[in-house]
């Protein structure tokens, strides 16, 4: 494994960043902060991971005839509390950015197959409901975001679709761009503790994001600089996936905002700013 | 070497500053992508060997002159362009001293001489220059050669002069392969990325430190100038990649008197803007007493301007700083004193929490990690506080900005962790590794040749039902369009709802009882639980069929009106179903072809008379300039075979009728059963080229 970050001596504490490569790269896991942090991995050399993955707190779905290890990547965090499902949706493996869930329910684009559909409801716990809609817009992931509580949406959504992500997934709706784009789902990720925005987003947005979606919320990037969050990110109430090309001043500002290993997200404006001011400006 | 160097008065900030500016957006740099530099003979080789493989080599003195000047004039000017190819990359890939990072300039300087360098390169360009004159002059010429053997004379002296030049330059090639060769072995420092230079007299453990602070893997002797040049390694600190350059001991004498190694680091020291470890062996035991170290900090001190500065007292295992000599305390304050002013001269307070004096023991590795904190940390706030006064800032503010919710309404919106995420936390210790999905592929063949079921994580009522086999069309039907989650609880009211209507019935044969026989009652409830199934089963079908049209009762697929059936009808009824079943059974058979009586021509037109069939004929003669005027339906023409009007027009009617069922199922007529070219052959014969797949 190539280490991008030079390592330290012993007593130096490591980077905390968990280092996964899938396919054809050998892994390495860490014992310790098994739950709860952020792990880094790739989908076949493809740093996209939100794309092959659907990430939920009451269920995770994964691209089929993916590298097994990718997959067990996260089973083995995962598996203990929530089904790890393999799938497709529509013949295809972009399955996060096709679908759209939370731990109410599942709305699948109307490409999905009857028998994906099918197994899909076998795999999942009947307090999942999972939904085929007849949305124009089909990338549902891309046209919208959501958590347990509330849901952005792309501004051109049928009205039907509005009150079937209400009525499914029990969510408020907010017709919404970040950052002048419209394809919310895409730019930003958020859990109920937190959520990552589009670099762009002006103090003015993420105060009013803030609000609407009732989390802290911070404006980054992931994979290195990519500003498509939701394409390099997964993540839900206690832990995240993101691309490998993740650097560690972008995935301390993960942990912290998705307070995950107990991190807290105005570390964001304490500690760690003079990180971020080093490398941003 | 020296000579040409600057004091160190000389390299005042505002140089380095306003190179900072300029280069801030630089990419790194690198000299090992320096195309290799031939020799003077490899170079006349190369260049003649191409000339002879990419042009004409066949002439002839029979051409016309024109044609044989322009195959000389080629053969010139193609040598010319190819040497001025060669010589232009070496101009354009060797930095020019004046126009890289000032550092880089210096230390290139340092190690290859300026003159000597640019001397090199100026060479090369008269070179390229004179070449090309050369080529000049002889096409001219060539422009006048009369013969053959002139032009090829000609062609031979321009070359044999491009050689000459080409080889006269052969000294300052070698020289400048040389030095491309050592330039690709420099380190890869970037002047303008977060630096710590360390810096002392030889042998103070400089090296050491940079092995336990980082991977460089410096070499380590006991002895002075163990190091030789710059060393460049990496290290981590809050996020951040720090470059550590490790310079070779520096001598306190005169500037002059320094030589090529120690120049080394004093060109690190005054171009890079970097925190610098001035170490000090407080032991002795490097050689230099406390007193030369101090005298070496204090003569090169201008180099520290503006720049964090921490002194790092080494070697704290042999010699404590509290143990040292009263005149050594003294002038390690002094030090401490010079260093504060540089946190002072950052425009800073100087702060209670910034040290200046660290102690350390590379052999105990006590106080090493301490010390590359303070460095980085001293830097990271000099670096800070730089960008925030920059304009660039604003466009960042946003990224250093957490929006907090404001409450807009009361409701609870909680984060749903499972509590099994919580336990795992708790107990994560003494958990076992679970077997994954990986270790089973590993197990079973490896990747390819395992293939992990799709159904076993199913969560279904009954753990036997995961591997079921699910038909996904039957009887030409989706299966899926048929699944009903809710169909049991569906069953259950169409139940009740049976229940009722069977009371309903019950109540309704009580009403009427009176007035009927046991035997007629028994009927007439048969008959009407008859009649509602059958009114249900239409409402079912009519519900379910949605927007399928009405499919004619032949070609029903459950082939429920069978003869047999209407037969057990029949017989139920009490009625003898088998005149009934024969004669449908002819019918459905069709009918065998009768014995035909023959019928001439003549018989047909027996009624006729003359004059009629004369016109008839001559009627049906006619080509179509005209099609044949009709009676209308209900007159009768002579010669159409009905006996008056009345049979005609039931004829009609009856015709008509029978094409109905026909025109219903959409077909020509009796003949018209499609069987679809299945291979059609314009689409299977011949060759295909581009595109041709769909039509050709």
């Amino acid at each position: 494994m190539t280490l991008r970050f030079t390592s330290l001596v012993n007593q130096v504490p490591r980077t905390r960043v968990k280092t996964t490569f899938c396919a054809s790269i050998t892994i390495f896991h860490p014992s310790a902060c098994h739950f709860t942090m952020a792990t880094r991995l790739r989908f076949e050399n493809s740093c996209e991971i939100g794309v092959f993955t659907k990430l939920t707190n009451a269920y995770c779905l994964v691209a089929n005839e993916g590298s097994e290890s990718f997959y067990s990547v996260f089973e083995s965090e995962l598996a203990d509390v929530i089904p790890v499902v393999k799938t497709s949706i529509g013949g295809t493996r972009i399955i996060g950015r096709l679908c759209i869930g939370n731990k109410k329910g599942l709305l699948l684009p109307h490409t999905t197959t009857d028998q994906e559909l099918q197994h899909l409801k076998n795999s999942l716990p009947d307090a999942v409901v999972v939904q085929r809609i007849n949305e124009r817009l089909s990338a549902l992931g891309n046209c919208m975001a959501c958590n347990d509580h509330v849901a952005l949406t792309h501004t051109d959504l049928d009205k039907e679709t509005e009150e079937m992500i209400a009525d499914v997934l029990g969510v408020e709706v907010f017709r919404q761009t970040i950052a002048g784009n419209v394809l919310v789902g895409s730019y930003c990720a958020f859990s109920n503790r937190g959520g990552l925005v589009h670099p762009h987003t002006s103090v003015e947005d993420l105060d009013e994001l803030s609000t609407l979606l009732q989390v802290p919320l911070v404006a980054g990037t992931v994979n290195r600089g990519s500003e498509v969050i939701a394409g390099g990110l997964t993540v839900n109430d206690w832990t995240a996936f993101c691309g490998s090309d993740t650097t560690a001043t972008e995935l301390s500002v993960i942990e912290n905002v998705f307070k995950l290993r107990e991190a807290q997200s105005n570390a964001i404006v304490d500690e760690a700013r003079k990180s971020l001011v080093a490398t941003y400006v | 070497m020296s000579q040409g160097f600057r004091a160190p008065s000389s390299f005042a900030l505002s140089a380095v500053s306003a190179f900072w500016h300029r280069f801030s957006d630089m990419v790194q740099y690198n000299f090992k992508k320096i195309t290799k530099v031939p020799t003077g003979k490899d170079f006349v080789d190369i260049v003649l060997s191409r000339t002879q493989r990419q042009t004409p080599t066949v002439v002839h003195k029979g051409y016309a002159i024109n044609r044989i000047r322009q195959f000389y004039m080629r053969k010139v000017k193609f040598t010319q362009t190819n040497f001025h190819e060669k010589l232009s990359t070496i101009i354009e890939e060797f930095p020019r001293l004046d126009d890289i990072h000032p550092f880089y300039g210096d230390l290139l300087h340092v190690l290859y001489n300026k003159d000597h360098y640019k001397l090199a390169l100026g060479q090369i360009n008269t070179a390229r220059n004179l070449i090309g004159k050369i080529a000049k002059d002889y096409v001219k010429l060539l422009k006048y050669g009369d013969s053959l053997y002139r032009c090829k004379a000609l062609k031979v002296a321009a070359l044999g002069r491009m050689c000459t030049v080409t080889k006269r330059i052969g000294p300052s090639l070698a020289y400048l392969d040389q030095i491309r060769q050592h330039m690709a072995r420099l380190p890869s420092i970037d002047p303008n990325t977060r630096t710590i230079l360390i810096c002392g007299y030889p042998n103070v453990g400089k090296s050491s430190f940079i092995n336990k602070i980082t991977r460089a893997d410096v070499d380590v002797q006991p002895y002075a100038f163990t190091t030789k040049s710059l060393f460049v390694g990496h290290t981590d600190y809050k996020y951040l990649r720090y470059q550590v350059i490790d310079t070779p001991g520096i001598l306190d004498r005169p500037f002059e008197d320094r030589n090529i190694i120690e120049m080394c680091s004093i060109t690190a020291l005054a171009h890079l803007r970097a925190a610098v470890l001035f170490f000090l062996d407080i032991s002795g035991s490097c050689g230099y007493t406390i007193a030369q170290q101090s005298a070496l900090f204090h003569s090169i001190k201008s180099l520290f301007m503006n720049k964090p500065l921490i002194i790092v007292c080494n070697k704290t295992d042999l010699q404590s700083l509290e143990g040292i000599s009263e005149d050594d305390k003294k002038l390690v304050e002094e030090m401490k004193s010079e260093a504060m002013k540089t946190l002072i001269g950052q425009g800073g307070e100087p702060r209670e929490g910034a040290e200046v004096l660290l102690t350390m023991s590379t052999l105990t590795e006590e106080g090493v990690i301490a010390v590359k904190n303070a460095a980085c940390e001293r830097l990271l706030d000099q670096r800070v506080e730089i960008k925030m006064k920059s304009k660039k800032i604003n466009d960042c503010l946003n990224r250093f900005h957490v929006a907090v919710p404001k409450p807009r309404d009361q409701k609870e919106r909680p984060p749903c962790i499972p509590q099994a995420v919580l336990e795992a936390k708790a107990k994560e210790a003494e958990k076992e590794k679970k077997r994954l999905e990986r270790d089973l592929e590993e197990e079973n063949g490896g990747a390819g040749v395992y293939s992990a079921s799709l159904k076993k994580h199913y969560l279904l009522a009954n753990d036997e039902w995961k591997e079921d086999n699910m038909p996904e069309i039957l009887d030409g039907h989706n299966v899926y369009d048929f699944v009903d989650p809710d169909i049991l609880q569906r069953l259950e009211e169409l139940e009740k709802e049976e229940g009722l209507l069977q009371e309903q019935e019950d109540d309704e044969v009580d009403m009427d009882v009176e007035d009927l026989t046991p035997q007629q009652q028994k009927e007439l409830a048969e008959i009407r639980k008859k009649k509602s199934l059958l009114i249900r089963e239409h409402r079912i079908k009519k519900s379910t069929a949605e927007s399928r049209p009405t499919v004619p009762r032949k070609f029903d697929k459950d082939k429920k009106f069978t003869s047999e059936r209407m037969g057990r009808q029949l017989s139920s009824l009490g009625l003898d179903p088998s005149k009934a079943m024969e004669r449908v059974r002819s019918k459905s058979r069709g009918r065998k072809r009768e014995r035909s009586t023959d019928h001439g021509g003549d018989d047909m037109n027996v009624d006729d008379d003359g004059s009629n069939k004369k016109m008839r004929v001559r009627l049906l003669s006619r080509s179509g300039s005209r099609s044949r005027s009709r009676p209308p339906t209900d007159v009768v023409v002579p010669g159409e075979g009905f006996k008056d009007s009345a049979q005609k027009v039931k004829a009609f009617k009856l015709g008509k009728k029978s094409v109905q069922k026909r025109n219903k199922d959409a077909r020509k007529g009796e003949g018209d059963r499609v069987i679809p070219t299945l291979k059609p052959k314009h689409l299977f014969s011949g060759k295909r080229s581009n595109g041709k797949t769909t039509r050709r």
